[in-house]
């Protein structure tokens, strides 16, 4: 049984009848993802690919047992959305939305946490189960097998777009990804690297982990911590872009909302000194990810 | 986040019932001799600039007569503090102190809360008085959910030594910031310093004020008060920059299209994901690459702001070449992106036999993009090829024109 996601996962989409949420849908359900309802105000009765459209979540929760949710709202709507998932009893909800306002995500990353519900994101483009055939939000687009295939190497990423890429490299080297999880690219995000590092531990179907990471945050400060601290004991590669914004003036930002080199901290050469002396294996060059991974999972 | 110039961070604390002192912005030493007449000598006459820690650069003056107020305006206008060249003054009444403390408000990302710093030693450099002297900083969070109750805010100012009506009005001045930053959507507050004037009133003497631009689309009384983009620069912007922004906030809600410009540099530079430039940027520099920019494409932008951005891209003098670099995508449609890129190059008279071309771009309808590169002369690759491969042939591409030359 995988990490958040696998073949008993029933999902909703809070915003569905909008147009990148549609082709979310159509992806999904071409995949063989059960999506099995959508939520939009006021459109209830109508469908979207197939799958019925209701006003409230509640209701299609009644209706369809739904566990798990991804909300495709706009920016202005994702609190309200998030706490729509709570209330419905929703345990794993996955924000796709970028851009919301950050005093938003405090709120409903404290109301989630109270809830013990798992919030993945915002701004977070999927999370992919290749074995049950089973992904939320635009992760692997339409051609998903072309980056996601099965296998036992985790994949972690702020990056949506790297989640993909550092999963083809994986198929590259001639692996495949139990679970691939885009953590999103903001600075408030509800679970971290060092969240997913403690579900990966206890998945007997995970033998080695990848991180793509970027300035800023200390997200990789914390997965450091996680493993000096002997609570992740597998094989974890790291990667660590954006060196060059060191030799950029303090206060710029570059990449993702997250990405911002301040006072010092945050720094790549920062974050994988710490990692490489927390015992993981910390790549030079991305493209070195292929032998390393050759090399330790003959 | 959207940074902002003091005098509109002063008017929102006003507004919210926060002493600040008056004052008044003059654009030459005529208007701020006028000004200062008006609020009456001495007046402190400070660079409006979007920066903190003016004093250290001498940035903020006294002046004690309107011959002062002229000359010294006349060397403010004449500085550059921390690349920000200085073309307005704030011209404020000098507030009689008798205490200096310190106040910031922002939020901390690991605790995903709000957190108040705080001092009574103000005025002061407060990472360096951290560093000397932590125990005189006092560092709360506040409720996400419930906010900040008002004997928290007495018990910041109570712990920290505050007492008799001194405690009661900075209490009172920290609950108003407090719903300042809330309602407002402030990133960053930062009143330094916050001052018990001799008449006994607590007053914001100087303030730093950012808003999170996300959440702009709740606040049409900030717009024209926060310079949206803006944390994206250690600089002011360019003209290109700000172009740029027009573009990327030309159609807010379908994909994001971003430009920094870089310090010289012959590689125009049009990546997308935010992981996936990064990791482009550095594959160029490692192979001895110099990009002219930084511009980052996202969330499957349309064909006009694809177009706009690259055109820009290519409008910065000394460009040589373009680079063209995406993850393998989840859902940007790559053959939007080739034609916006393959309309902007014929637009600009960019050639890609003479002008190098390189681009890396998988994903959604890449069969119909690598149509479009090709037909328009350009050297692609798709997902036979890595980012930092395709990264290594545009700076062999660019030597290769050297070798030309």
């Amino acid at each position: 049984m995988a990490i958040l996601l696998d073949k008993d996962s029933r999902i909703a989409i809070q915003g569905i009848t909008g147009r990148e949420a549609a082709m979310v849908t159509k992806h999904g359900l071409d995949y063989g993802t059960k999506v099995l309802a959508g939520v939009t105000p006021g459109k209830e009765g109508e469908d979207v690919h197939g799958v019925p459209v209701y006003n409230t979540l509640r209701k299609a929760t009644l209706l369809h047992g739904i566990n798990t949710s991804v909300i495709y709202v706009p920016p202005a709507f994702v609190y309200d959305a998030v706490l729509e998932g709570i209330a419905a009893g929703i345990k794993l909800i996955l924000i796709a939305t970028e851009n919301v306002p950050q005093i938003d995500a405090i709120k409903f990353l404290a109301r989630a946490r109270q809830a013990g519900v798992r919030v993945i994101g915002p701004n977070s483009v999927g999370v992919i189960t290749p074995k049950d055939r089973v992904k939320i939000g635009a992760i692997g687009g339409d051609k998903v097998d072309r980056c996601f295939v099965p296998g036992r190497v985790g994949v972690i990423s702020r990056s949506g777009g790297m989640t993909a890429e550092t999963s083809w490299m994986v198929k590259k080297a001639g692996f495949g990804v139990s679970t691939a999880v885009s953590i999103g690219g903001d600075a408030l995000v509800g679970t971290s690297i060092r969240d997913m590092l403690i579900l990966y531990e206890q998945d007997v179907e995970t033998d080695a982990v990848v991180t793509f990471s970027e300035p800023g945050t200390r997200l990789e400060e914390g997965a450091a911590d996680l493993l000096v601290a002997g609570a992740f004991t597998k094989k974890l590669f790291s990667f660590i872009a954006g060196r060059f914004t060191e030799s950029m003036p303090e206060g710029t930002v570059f990449g993702h909302a997250g990405a911002i080199i301040s006072g010092g901290t945050g720094k790549p050469s920062q974050k994988e000194e710490r990692l490489r002396s927390a015992g993981a294996d910390v790549l030079e060059r991305f493209d070195d990810l292929i032998p390393r991974l050759k090399e330790a999972l003959k | 986040m959207g940074k902002m110039l003091e005098n509109f961070s002063k008017r929102i604390l006003a507004e919210a019932g926060i002493a600040v002192p008056r004052n008044a912005v003059a654009r030459t030493p005529e208007e701020a001799v006028e000004e200062a007449g008006k609020l009456g000598y001495p007046v402190v006459l400070k660079a409006l600039v979007p920066v903190g820690k003016r004093g250290k650069t001498g940035a903020i003056k006294f002046a004690h007569n309107s011959a002062e107020a002229a000359a010294l305006t006349k060397e403010l206008l004449s500085m550059t503090v921390r690349y920000f060249p200085v073309d307005k003054v704030l011209v404020e009444e000098k507030i009689a102190i008798t205490q200096e403390w310190y106040l910031s408000i922002m939020i901390d990302k690991q605790r995903q809360a709000p957190v108040i710093i705080s001092s009574l030693d103000g005025g002061v450099d407060v990472e360096e008085l951290s560093r000397v002297h932590p125990e005189r900083v006092l560092t709360r969070h506040v409720d996400p959910l419930f906010g900040m109750a008002e004997f928290e805010a007495k018990e910041v100012w109570a712990d920290l030594g505050l007492s008799g009506k001194p405690l009661n009005l900075a209490t009172q001045a920290l609950a108003r910031l407090v719903r300042v930053f809330w309602e407002k959507d402030v990133s960053l507050l930062e009143i330094n310093p916050l001052v018990l004037t001799e008449s006994g009133e607590v007053m914001a003497a100087a303030s730093v004020m950012s808003i999170d631009d996300c959440a702009m689309f709740r606040h049409p009384e900030l717009v024209g008060m926060v310079q949206l983009g803006s944390e994206r620069t250690w600089r002011p912007q360019t003209a290109l920059e700000m172009r740029m922004v027009e573009v990327n906030e030309s159609d807010p809600y379908r994909g994001t299209a971003r430009y920094t410009e870089m310090n010289g540099g012959d590689i125009g530079f049009l990546c997308g994901g935010g992981g996936g430039s990064l990791l482009a940027f550095d594959a160029l520099v490692s192979y001895g690459g110099q990009p002219a920019n930084y511009s980052e494409v996202g969330g499957n932008p349309a064909e006009g702001k694809v177009y706009g951005i690259t055109k820009g891209i290519l409008a910065k003098p000394g460009v040589r070449g373009l680079f063209v670099s995406h993850n393998i995508t989840n859902n940007t449609q790559v053959d939007v992106m080739a034609r916006g890129v393959a309309r902007a190059l014929e637009d600009s008279g960019k050639d890609p036999r003479v002008f190098p071309v390189v681009v890396r771009e998988a994903g959604v309808n890449d069969e119909i993009a690598k149509e479009i590169f090709l037909r328009a002369g350009i050297e692609y690759y798709g997902d036979d090829t890595t980012i930092s491969e395709a990264a290594r042939r545009m700076v062999k591409r660019i030597k290769e024109l050297e070798g030309r030359e």
